[in-house]
């Protein structure tokens, strides 16, 4: 029992020390975990916190005593330009023609200012906008209707983003143009209404989503980089020689290994639930049986896919070319930092083959925050056939020079 | 001449043999394009959508005729609402709607937020046409969309691919000092290089050589990679690409030198290049836009060289107009950096470790 207890002690001695392996053991979790929580704290809010640079120019000119919609769309985006609730910035920075410029000369400008990014969309109302609405809503059995147009610049979000706040805003305009001629019954008016699914009751935050995740990606690249690493370069470097010159055995030398694993995991673990909890303001309770339960079995599943790496390549370099090779598709198909929606036939078949889109799954749903998407059986049953399998090869072609 | 020719057959060789560079140099670009380019691609757009819909109310028809008109979307209709739940969770469809006569219920898992506002945004859009429909009405406005620029046909991974290049060449750059240099000076290659008759320049100049040769490789692949296997359509100015791959290059090599000169223990350079590297991956709109972040990131990211230096091969692929003379500005920053900075670099590469 000491001697695992020294193996186990010496391989967390040895990350501790190793200034590149604790980088990446326990500052990059940290570090994504952090970051990611940042670039994604604004999700959901239509537009944020930004201020869209947005140009109207309204050509219509509505005749004396004829209906007039247009200003009623210059004053909706007249309104988005003032400050938004709390004092914050406008959600609009809104440009109009002075009254002395020509307004075509003007739309040119602000249309080049566009394509270069200095606006993110130019609202043009062409003239007899109004005189058409009316003749539209007027209209019957023939197809009329009263152009608008919205110009976005290709290629940039911040256009894409502003567009589809326009939209919102030219959604209602049939209808307030309805109104105001009596065409449009209010009673009969279908309601909007948005309904969540997927957190069982609870606000959805992004932080409680991506803390699992950020957990077994640590505990993923531990297996995937350290198990390799320490056993092809310590076989290149004659050091698992040196231990078999000792009387420790191999299977004592995997337990103390498995167990150093483990409470390396461990001590990452607390540290990213801590900066999650504290930092960050994360409510998931990774602190339970069951989630714990997953915990253990994402750690004993990343060991074994170590082992695999480490039994099917030659040198030490290999082991972490391949490692490199199959962290990020096994972290980013396996939803660790986002969900994932539809996918490619091939891309499918490689998430469902992944063991850690079942490890996600079912450590997300066993705290109770979240549905499965994956039945639970299965979330079990793939890490284990994974382990089997992996341990399987490995206890077929890892050498570890210990032939005396 | 000899020695520079010598010296750059001696680096090419190095790269070759790194398989572990060699993976992230030439391998990771394209499995960025092949998972981000599935998992993301269709982001924003209603095309292909899956849309479940459970109608209990009256004026049936009627929705079902106008969502038949938005197009595009691939309907499947439940009997109740909790089948059209468990079918949004498990992902058959992607987000629902119920009509019960008088509320359009969207149905959307929270948890797909970064594809929800797209959902919510057909839903607006169905609401509005449907509103109209049961009162007997077409709509008035048409509101045409007119995408100005070159980038008028750019999807999201056509945008998103200039930036992949962009950070496949700061990684080259970054890495070629602040990995490969260092790690020679750690294992005292460069003092017994040094004490041969090879100037130190010379070293240098292999270096930048052969990284701009692997650097213009794996780009090239890349791009080949993403118009052959994903069809995206790029008109490439290939001056313009030219000069931006080399401003890029020697300018990330430039932040690769001031990361050797700041570190004190050249080991800790990599990984401090690292942090960098995946500051700027994130901060940077190569992969999430800029303009969902919060302000005090999007500041952040407007110190970030790897902005512009995806910005500049954006305006060399034809995925967004920029300025001339911002391009050309960016690019003789980048090229500035590298210059003022490559000459330290040299005499980093005689001076003694500091311990």
């Amino acid at each position: 029992m000491s001697a695992v207890l020294s193996i186990a002690r010496a391989q967390v001695a040895v990350t501790l020390r190793e200034r590149i392996t604790l980088f990446w053991f326990l500052v990059f979790p940290l570090f994504v975990l952090a970051l990611m929580t940042l670039v994604f704290s604004n999700v959901g809010e239509d537009g944020g916190d930004m201020t869209f640079e947005i140009t109207l120019v309204n050509l219509d000119r509505p005749s004396p005593g004829g209906a007039d919609f247009s200003s009623g769309i210059a004053e909706a985006l007249r309104h988005l330009g003032e400050p938004r609730e709390g004092g914050e910035d406008p959600l609009f920075a809104l440009h109009v023609p002075g009254e002395d410029v020509e307004p075509h000369a003007y739309l040119d400008e602000e249309l080049a200012a566009l394509r270069v990014g200095r606006r993110a969309a130019v609202v043009v109302i062409p003239q007899g906008f109004s005189e058409n609405a009316a003749r539209a809503a007027f209209a019957s059995g023939e197809t009329v209707s009263s152009k608008l147009s919205v110009h976005t610049s290709g290629g940039r979000t911040s256009s894409d983003l502003a567009a589809s706040i326009l939209d919102q805003v030219f959604a209602t305009v049939d209808r307030e143009i309805l109104t105001r001629l009596g065409l449009f019954d209010a009673g009969r008016s279908v309601v909007l209404a948005r309904r969540e699914i997927g957190t069982q009751g609870r606000e959805f935050r992004y932080v409680d989503f991506l803390l699992p995740g950020v957990v077994l990606m640590g505990f993923l690249t531990a297996g995937l980089f350290s198990v390799p690493g320490t056993i092809l370069f310590g076989r290149e470097q004659k050091i698992l020689r040196t231990y078999w010159v000792t009387p420790l055995d191999v299977p004592r030398y995997f337990a103390g290994f498995a167990l150093g694993h483990v409470a390396l995991c461990a001590l990452q673990f607390a540290c990213v639930v801590l900066l999650g909890r504290f930092a960050f303001g994360a409510r998931v309770d990774l602190l339970q049986p069951v989630p714990l339960l997953y915990l253990v079995l994402a750690a004993a599943t990343s060991l074994a896919i170590g082992f695999l790496i480490a039994a099917v390549a030659r040198t030490g370099n290999a082991g972490m070319a391949i490692a490199n090779i199959v962290n990020m598709p096994m972290m980013f198909l396996g939803g660790l930092f986002f969900p994932i929606g539809e996918l490619s036939p091939a891309l499918r078949a490689a998430m469902l083959a992944n063991p850690v889109t079942y490890l996600a799954d079912g450590l997300r749903a066993s705290t109770g925050a979240e549905a499965g998407v994956l039945p639970p059986v299965a979330t079990v049953a793939v890490p284990l056939a994974w382990i089997a399998l992996c341990v399987g090869v490995a206890a077929f072609r890892l050498r570890l020079d210990e032939k005396r | 001449m000899t020695e520079l020719r010598a010296l750059l057959a001696a680096e090419l060789r190095i790269f070759v043999r790194d398989k572990t560079s060699l993976t992230f140099t030439f391998l990771f670009p394209l499995l960025f394009i092949l998972i981000f380019g599935s998992l993301m691609g269709g982001m924003g757009s209603a095309e292909g959508r899956r849309l479940g819909l459970v109608v209990v109310g009256g004026d049936a028809e009627t929705l079902r005729t106008v969502v038949a008109q938005i197009g595009q979307l691939e309907t499947t209709e439940y009997v109740a609402p909790a089948d059209l739940d468990a079918a949004v969770t498990s992902r058959d469809v992607d987000f629902g709607l119920v009509w019960d006569g008088r509320t359009l219920t969207t149905v959307v898992d929270v948890r797909r937020f970064e594809e929800n506002s797209a959902y919510e945004e057909i839903a607006r859009g169905i609401a509005s046409r449907f509103n109209l429909a049961i009162q007997g009405r077409e709509p008035l406005v048409d509101v045409e969309k007119v995408v100005e620029g070159s980038g008028a046909s750019a999807d999201w991974l056509t945008r998103v691919l200039p930036g992949i290049l962009a950070f496949s060449v700061l990684s080259a750059g970054l890495f070629a000092v602040a990995g490969h240099i260092t790690s020679m000076k750690q294992r005292r290659l460069l003092d017994r290089l040094v004490v041969t008759p090879m100037h130190p320049v010379n070293l240098v100049a292999a270096v930048v050589v052969s990284r701009l040769g692997v650097v213009f490789a794996s780009t090239l692949i890349t791009l080949a990679a993403a118009i052959q296997v994903f069809r995206v359509e790029l008109h490439v100015h290939w001056v313009r690409y030219v000069a931006s791959v080399v401003a890029a290059t020697v300018g990330s090599m430039g932040l690769g030198t001031a990361i050797a000169l700041v570190v004190r223990q050249p080991s800790s350079a990599g990984s401090l290049a690292n942090v960098l590297s995946i500051t700027m991956m994130f901060v940077s709109g190569i992969y999430f836009p800029v303009e969902i972040m919060p302000a005090f990131l999007r500041a952040v990211s407007a110190a970030m060289p790897l902005r512009y230096m995806a910005d500049a091969l954006r305006y060399a692929t034809g995925v967004m107009d920029m300025s001339p003379a911002r391009f050309w500005a960016t690019n003789a920053v980048l090229l500035g950096l590298g210059v003022a900075l490559l000459p330290v670099l040299s005499r980093y590469l005689v001076r003694a470790e500091r311990r």
